[in-house]
């Protein structure tokens, strides 16, 4: 049924209010984390837009905090995942044990059965426990023997790499990477900011813990208003374009960057970016899409679906090079 | 006696038959032959082997009649057969003479023999055929004498070849063509008589081109038939593409926050900001959020527009523009 003009009024009011959580989310994790507003905007983002985040920084950036404290801050369970190359899928979903005094098979579940999951260094795991975590976040169920679980929700990964360290790690796979809705680049503090950060550490017991804000309820019933905020048939078209022009650029007067480009994104690019622009619209509390959302999560949903040709990488042309070339070139509605 | 004269008429009346196959190849009378071009060679050198069959005209004619000529193999014992020729046939004095020409040579000094050719000769309807064979032919192969008195001589170098005009020739005839085609065309192109350059003048200036499709907009009253979405669609992109002309802002390009703060540095239009804005804002919730503003904010939109487009304009119009330096609209 096609949304009215009063429909959509009611439907902005509705999320005005509903959305006014995440104001108070991020004010609460502010007070644990300094900075880093952007990645915790992400994390939001995947969590309201069922997807999951793919995070590239050196080490000590607050990953684990941040998305330690977005766990208590939502009263939900948290669990870390190290990942080595001696890493089994038993170590990641569980595995059945043996009960010598019930002489019976019993289920040890693994830590992915948590609401939030960091994947710490998920490129130093072999490819079959990447999968076994891929298809888990994928299916959001894991099978132990002959029985199935229902992953509980909300179920959100936030998995790492490290840009640095190269040697050793097995590089996720493409198809393996399309399946996280964000791959959020993170970089260093401003100085400002690394400033509190050491007068923060120094003194440990003046900071204040998370309090929970939310329940994982309240979340579920955040995700179905992100599902009822109105995207324009404009804003469609829009993001088709910023899609196709990363597959025939020459078609939206960009054949410079034909050679670049290896791959553009897939059709999961347009879903997860349309997605991720309603998630966007709710948090900043719209009900319905404007043409800057789409802009703003564009790097992020896009940067790990355009793949680069050898003549690219040569020049040095980066994924978000070729992105900023389309999103200047493709009309905004 | 009787008995021994019984005995001879009986072998008399089958003489002839007896005789008939040896008479065949007496009664065509082929004539065969192997002859080298030489009787001694240095290792590796060629030998011209030919082999000749001297056949009547007459029998020749003869439909069941037919010479073979002997098949060679790649290598002979010490010769090797490098090229063989087709057969040839030639007519002299009231014969045909067929022959074909081998090229041997031979890589092992010695003696040594051409074993003899066969030739199988066919004549009449029966298959019964002769064979008749060539000579064998006598080669010596002679290695270089070497005169182990005086000292070994290291390998000459490559020889260079005495330098010689006429094997450019070609190259410098082109050459030639070429600078001269090229002297042709700079002297054609040079007196040619130059086209004047094409004055255009601009049919319309940005902000003419602009008050006119916001005049068109207003006469086609599409907020008055209820289509806002497109009156709002059309008034912003008439307003963005007149920022694109005048101002060299990539308006189209570029959402409503982006497109105001990169307005920031054109002093004129930054003045008209909060206007812009407000109308950017409401074409935003009618184009997106299905909104529909009131006759008023309508009305108030095209005015904001037509006062933005009338503060900016520029002063001093343009008069002559050429068609290279300036794109007209």
């Amino acid at each position: 049924m096609e949304n009215t003009s009063s429909d959509i009024r009611q439907l902005n009011e509705k999320i005005h209010q509903a959305s006014a959580f995440v104001d108070l989310l991020s004010m609460e994790l502010g007070k644990v984390i300094v900075g880093q507003r952007y990645m915790v905007e992400r994390l939001l983002i995947g969590l309201l837009a069922q997807g999951h985040v793919l995070l590239e920084g050196v080490p000590g950036l607050a990953k684990t905090l941040s998305i330690k404290s977005l766990s208590s801050a939502i009263n939900a369970k948290f669990s870390r995942i190290q990942f080595t190359p001696d890493l089994l899928p038993a170590d990641v979903i569980g595995t059945m044990i043996y009960n010598q005094q019930k002489n019976e098979f019993v289920v040890r579940r693994g830590p992915i059965f948590a609401n939030f999951i960091l994947a710490d260094e998920i490129n130093r795991a072999p490819a079959k426990v990447q999968s076994a975590l891929l298809e888990a976040m994928q299916e959001r169920q894991i099978t132990i023997g002959d029985t199935t679980f229902k992953l509980d929700e909300p179920f959100l990964v936030l998995a790492t790499q490290n840009p640095i360290e190269q040697e050793g790690t097995y590089t996720l796979p493409e198809a393996q990477v399309d399946r996280f809705m964000l791959k959020v680049v993170i970089g260093y503090p401003t100085k400002e900011e690394e400033k509190l950060i050491i007068r923060q550490n120094l003194n440990p017991e003046a900071m204040t813990p998370i309090r929970p804000i939310i329940q994982p309820g309240d979340i579920m019933e955040a995700r179905k208003l992100v599902r009822e905020v109105y995207m324009d048939e404009k804003i469609e078209k829009y993001i088709l374009d910023i899609v196709f022009a990363t597959r025939n650029p020459e078609e939206y007067k960009l054949a410079k960057l034909k050679p670049l480009i290896a791959y553009g994104g897939s059709p999961r690019a347009s879903i997860n970016l349309a997605w991720a622009a309603k998630a966007y619209a709710f948090m900043k509390r719209r009900g319905y899409v404007i043409p800057e959302d789409v802009r703003n999560i564009c790097f992020d949903v896009m940067r790990h679906r355009v793949g680069l040709t050898y003549e690219a990488e040569a020049e040095n042309v980066t994924s978000e090079n070729i992105l900023s070339e389309i999103l200047n070139a493709v009309e905004v509605p | 006696m009787y008995k021994q004269q019984v005995i001879r008429r009986i072998f008399l009346c089958f003489l002839p038959g007896l005789l008939y196959p040896f008479s065949l190849l007496a009664q065509h009378a082929v004539e065969v032959a192997a002859k080298a071009d030489t009787s001694s060679i240095r290792l590796g050198e060629q030998i011209k082997l030919q082999l000749t069959a001297t056949i009547s005209a007459a029998q020749f004619k003869d439909a069941n009649f037919k010479v073979v000529f002997p098949v060679l193999p790649d290598s002979l014992d010490h010769f090797e057969v490098i090229s063989r020729t087709g057969l040839d046939t030639a007519s002299n004095a009231g014969q045909k003479v067929l022959h074909q020409t081998f090229t041997l040579t031979s890589f092992d000094s010695g003696h040594w023999e051409i074993p003899p050719m066969r030739f199988e000769v066919f004549a009449g309807a029966s298959t019964a055929h002769d064979s008749a064979l060539t000579l064998p032919i006598g080669i010596d192969v002679n290695t270089v004498a070497v005169d182990t008195t005086k000292a070994f001589k290291p390998i000459k170098a490559v020889q260079s070849v005495p330098w010689n005009i006429w094997d450019y020739w070609l190259y410098i005839v082109i050459g030639v063509v070429v600078i001269l085609l090229a002297i042709g065309l700079w002297w054609y192109f040079r007196k040619r008589p130059k086209k004047e350059p094409v004055i255009k003048t601009p049919t319309v200036t940005p902000y003419e081109l602009a008050m006119h499709e916001l005049q068109s907009l207003k006469e086609e009253k599409l907020w008055q038939q209820g289509d806002i979405k497109q009156y709002y669609t059309r008034l912003t992109d008439i307003l963005r593409t007149y920022f694109e002309h005048q101002f060299g802002i990539a308006a189209l390009e570029q959402t409503s926050e982006e497109l105001l703060r990169n307005i920031k540095p054109v002093t004129k239009l930054n003045q008209q900001r909060d206007k812009l804005r407000s109308l950017l804002a409401i074409a935003d919730l009618a184009k997106f959020a299905k909104m529909q503003p009131t006759a008023d904010e309508h009305e108030g939109c095209m005015r904001q527009a037509e006062e933005i487009l009338e503060w900016t304009k520029p002063k001093i119009e343009p008069v002559n523009e050429t068609v290279n330096e300036k794109p007209s609209v």
